[in-house]
């Protein structure tokens, strides 16, 4: 059975629970034990999640065990900025024993005023001219960043259907019956620079998406799609392959 | 705030803070957002004195615009002229924006005025990067101040040293320098 068979499943309990005439007392401790066990079993899943990665490259990369990346969320744009989550969850990721990764604040207060927002290279022509500012150069040696990697994107909330409602029952319990679904949409892309060379040496994207839902009978038990995680992962694995291998 | 890496010019400063740069504080009603408030004052003095620090050979700072008696080759003025804010509520975009507007009169240790910028800074804040517990409103629109006062300083470190008055005032005191 599918993700999605399952929350087909799980939609028609729950509207059927919320909705529909009640038959008998046996019938609806029946559907009530149904419906509650569907849940359960969907408590320990997750939404359902797609992810994809595609990857350009233009030039060859490699990295030694002293140099670094840092990994930077574009923030030019008024609208759209790249949540620090997603390029927090990236350089985590990354991250390891034969790869470096130096913080976002950490590279920004080292070469402060160099990347602020209203500073910051836009391009790649624009980054050979910042980097061969003697001061900046020196620094960047100093700190030993080889590759810059920007992150652009963001994750949305694409649509939303269904309704839970939530009362209070006979004894002053509360209940909640109903159906809730959303899906997230991750879109993210990577454009990775090589610091070393003032050269522009790929551009990876990660698009992920994902329903998220809340069956509620009684008990209103929220799965949630991991959509900007698994966008995550996806891209952070498919970097850590970009930048250690050759062309 | 961290240090600007920039190449300091030759020259000595005087920096004079008037009561905009010290104890500036915003006040306002948004009606159904509530009352906000952002001190500003306690805050932006030493964000200016890291940079110009940074930017001069030698600061020191002055109470008034005229001290012909200070070792100094020029005075520098900032002040606030502006600040408005804006919250995810009023414009559903999601961010915490502030704009303060500075500007920064040079002048001679006569007191004459030599030039004078007008110094926009901008800064956000995500609300999507505030998570649970961390304050809400408050803490969106303090996050937002101190990106503004980055960004200030950024600009200032970025533009202040090619504008074509400190240009001038620098190549003047290395002819003085040089001629003896």
């Amino acid at each position: 059975m599918s993700c999605r068979d399952v929350l087909n499943v799980v939609r028609a309990a729950a509207q059927g629970g919320a909705g529909r005439p009640r038959p008998g007392g046996q019938a609806v401790v029946r559907q009530a034990c149904a419906a509650a066990l569907a849940a359960t079993t969907l408590a320990v899943l997750s939404g359902c999640v797609t992810a994809t990665v595609q990857e350009v490259r233009e030039a060859g990369t490699g990295i030694s065990a002293d140099e670094a990346i840092v990994v930077l969320g574009r923030k030019h744009k008024t609208r759209g900025e790249t949540e620090t989550g997603f390029v927090d969850c990236v350089s985590r990721q990354v991250s390891g024993e034969d790869l470096g990764v130096m913080s976002e604040q950490a590279f920004v207060d080292a070469t402060f005023p160099w990347f602020e927002p209203r500073t910051a290279p836009l391009d790649v022509r624009d980054l050979a001219e910042v980097i061969a500012h003697p001061l900046l150069a020196e620094r960047i040696r100093e700190i030993g960043v080889r590759y810059l990697v920007w992150i652009e994107g963001s994750t949305v909330r694409s649509s939303e259907t269904g309704t839970v409602n939530c009362t209070m029952v006979s004894g002053g319990i509360p209940a909640c019956f109903g159906f809730l679904s959303w899906e997230n949409d991750s879109n993210y892309e990577a454009s990775v620079w090589d610091v070393e060379h003032g050269i522009h040496v790929g551009r990876l994207s990660s698009e992920a998406v994902g329903t998220s839902f809340i069956p509620a009978l009684v008990v209103p038990i929220p799965i949630i799609a991991r959509v900007r995680q698994s966008a995550c992962k996806a891209l952070s694995e498919q970097l850590r392959a970009f930048l250690s291998s050759e062309a | 705030m961290p240090t600007p890496l920039v190449e300091p010019l030759p020259i000595a400063v005087g920096l004079r803070f008037d009561d905009t740069m010290r104890q500036y504080v915003h006040e306002e009603d948004l009606d159904t957002f509530g009352k906000f408030r952002i001190e500003l004052g306690s805050t932006q003095v030493p964000v200016f004195e890291r940079v110009f620090a940074a930017l001069f050979e030698r600061i020191e700072v002055v109470d008034s615009v005229e001290t012909p008696a200070a070792s100094v080759d020029a005075i520098i003025a900032p002040s606030v002229e502006e600040l408005q804010f804006s919250i995810p509520g009023q414009t559903r975009s999601g961010f915490f924006e502030v704009w303060i507007k500075y500007k920064i009169d040079v002048y001679h240790p006569s007191g004459e005025l030599l030039g004078s910028w007008p110094l926009p800074a901008y800064g956000k804040s995500n609300s999507q990067n505030l998570g649970f517990m961390d304050g809400g409103q408050s803490q969106g629109l303090n996050d937002a101040t101190i990106w503004a006062l980055r960004d200030a300083a950024a600009h200032v470190a970025f533009y202040f040293p090619i504008a074509p008055e400190i240009k001038a005032l620098a190549a003047a005191v290395e002819a003085a320098e040089a001629s003896g």
